[in-house]
């Protein structure tokens, strides 16, 4: 990773605290779902809506299940979920965006900024939701509609920052000796993006834990399993009734992997005097 | 470059996008989509039944056939009937969209202007106390699941938990007292959640222009804050503010009013969209998909029309 990235992470309050609440975060879901802590979100007791105790700090849900066990499962599946469409939209960007300033006016650039075009007309929740159609639903489909949406963001920035350096000395330098236009970009323009890529990540990773929530609120998102949308979901029915347990286990855990995030995003935006894309 | 070229470039544009968007939609949700013939006819259908159905619905015909057929009805104003009630599209969509124009209008306004004031005194006091406290709040309001807020202010506003003002969920608006009671909630939910954004967008565009040679001059002038600040900043700025709000616009009305309307009962786009969703009703979804769509085109268009009145330079290029 970058030095400058990591040495604005520590040197700054923000960019501590952030970090600190991500590996806290994480660390905790590791143990949880490797069984380290015991927590199981799944075991379903008699106590039903219990409240808050020394034994389920958030009481337990409709089920019966400890819902502070739930909140930290709900942690994994928002690292599953935010990792995999990060990595797959900031990888999709970052090839698809050199490709097409490199080529810079070019018809295979027009072709891209076409799709990219077109992309960006469907809401991320109605192209969720067709694919969901297409695929029959679930993660996976949710999942590649997150990633099929969001690499558009990082392509145009990273699409502009290629088609600027193009023209400089380096490159000419490289092109002069002969180097093929693929070894180029791969090794002398998409590292001089790796600090537009790294904020891109933190954005696209708290766009992508946002999408989940209220995708799997909606039901086009994840169907079983643990999620933070979906005990949001059992919470609107809960609160009617008095039952907090499920709203400000998820909401504060969401919260607090959300802030972590954007300080994170911000810290890295200030430390390289840069203004990210919302995905 | 004269600007007929400039419209019939524009045209030719938003033509193929509306293309590329409903080729897209339709191959994920008619091709690849679940077949309705058995959903229609029920259990116990004979091969003859079948074959009629499918031959209503356009089955028996190749893809491109259909999609040139649906393009073909598209073009006439016809967005077909929907599968749940039979009911035209054009008519469930004419009536829903005045009900979300209502809900998400009021917020919509509130919350940039509410997030231009904080824009304001935060770059007006860059880097002092006032500063860091909007971009504090801001990174947490950016912290925030619109779902979470939804829920918060309904526990605070509208249960015998909080303050209990408001009805939890519904729309039975008849006059204005009604409206206040059944848009307020939904309101305070989407300035709230958007105003992080539009405080960090304002912000950013405010200090910017602080900073330029004319803001100097003008202060040294004995120009007091309200006059830099209204006459000079913001309507230098008025080309990035113009090209966000117009592009956030389908975004609100589609995007935004799909969480607040399924979640608040409120008869809308978003619920229209939402109940297509869940009983794959595709005629209604692609015809939302598509309005979408032509709602980005328009306002593209628009948004190019504007800044070109409200910057004449960019007449130049």
């Amino acid at each position: 990773m970058n030095a400058r990235a990591l040495q604005a992470l520590w040197g700054t309050a923000a960019g501590r605290t952030g970090l600190g609440l991500l590996l806290l975060l994480g660390m905790l879901a590791l143990a949880a779902a490797s069984g380290w802590l015991p927590l199981d979100g799944f075991r379903t007791t008699n106590l039903q809506w219990a409240s808050a105790s020394a034994e389920h700090w958030f009481g337990t849900n409709r089920l019966g299940q400890d819902i502070l066990a739930r909140a930290v499962g709900g942690a994994a599946t928002a690292f599953r979920v935010g990792i995999l469409v990060t990595l797959g939209a900031i990888a999709l960007g970052a090839a698809l965006g050199a490709v097409a300033g490199w080529r810079q006016g070019g018809w295979l650039d027009e072709a891209l900024q076409y799709v990219m075009g077109v992309i960006d007309s469907i809401p991320i929740y109605l192209l969720a939701a067709a694919l969901a159609f297409a695929l029959g639903g679930g993660e996976s489909a949710m999942i590649l509609a997150m990633t099929g949406s969001f690499w558009v963001a990082t392509a145009r920035l990273v699409r502009a920052e290629v088609a600027r350096l193009r023209a400089r000395e380096f490159v000419l330098s490289a092109q002069a000796i002969g180097l093929p236009a693929p070894l180029i970009v791969v090794r002398h323009l998409l590292p001089n993006t790796v600090h537009i890529l790294l904020v891109q990540a933190t954005l696209t990773f708290v766009a992508a834990i946002k999408t989940e929530v209220i995708l799997s609120f909606l039901g086009i998102g994840l169907a079983d399993g643990v999620s933070w949308g979906l005990m949001l979901a059992e919470s609107t029915q809960d609160v009617l009734a008095g039952h907090f347990g499920n709203f400000l286990a998820a909401s504060g855990f969401l919260f607090l992997m959300l802030l972590g995030l954007n300080l994170v995003a911000d810290t890295l935006q200030d430390a390289f005097d840069l203004q990210g894309a919302p995905a | 470059m004269s600007l007929a070229r400039t419209l019939a470039q524009r045209l030719v544009y938003g033509a193929l996008l509306l293309l590329g968007v409903t080729l897209l939609c339709f191959t994920l949700m008619v091709q690849f989509g679940p077949d309705k013939t058995y959903e229609l006819l029920g259990k116990n259908a004979s091969a003859e039944q079948l074959e009629e159905v499918r031959r209503a619905l356009g089955h028996d015909q190749p893809f491109l056939r259909r999609y040139a057929r649906w393009l073909g009805e598209l073009a006439q104003g016809d967005l077909g009937t929907s599968d749940t009630n039979g009911e035209p599209v054009t008519a469930l969509l004419g009536r829903a969209f005045p009900v979300t124009v209502m809900l998400v209008l009021p917020g919509f306004i509130l919350g940039n202007l509410l997030g231009l004031g904080l824009g304001m005194l935060a770059a007006w006091h860059r880097g002092g106390a006032w500063d860091r406290l909007v971009l504090g709040g801001s990174v947490a309001g950016l912290s925030l699941s619109f779902l979470v807020v939804i829920i918060l202010l309904q526990i605070l506003l509208c249960t015998p938990y909080g303050l209990n003002l408001f009805p939890t969920r519904g729309w039975r608006v008849d006059d204005l007292g009604s409206y206040l009671a059944y848009a307020t909630v939904p309101t305070l939910s989407l300035v709230l959640v958007t105003l992080g954004y539009n405080t960090r967008f304002y912000r950013a565009v405010v200090v910017d222009e602080l900073g330029r040679d004319h803001v100097r001059t003008a202060l040294a002038f004995g120009a007091t804050p309200s006059t830099v600040l209204f006459s000079h900043v913001l309507k230098n700025s008025l080309v990035p503010v113009l090209t966000r709000l117009l592009y956030s616009i389908p975004l609100v009305l589609v995007s935004g009013s799909l969480l607040l309307e399924t979640y608040f009962g409120i008869p809308g786009v978003g619920k229209v969209a939402f109940d297509a969703i869940t009983s794959g009703d595709q005629p209604v979804l692609l015809a939302v998909v598509t309005l979408t769509a032509v709602m980005f085109v328009v306002v593209q268009a628009v948004a190019d029309a504007c800044c070109r009145l409200a910057d004449p330079r960019m007449q130049a290029s």
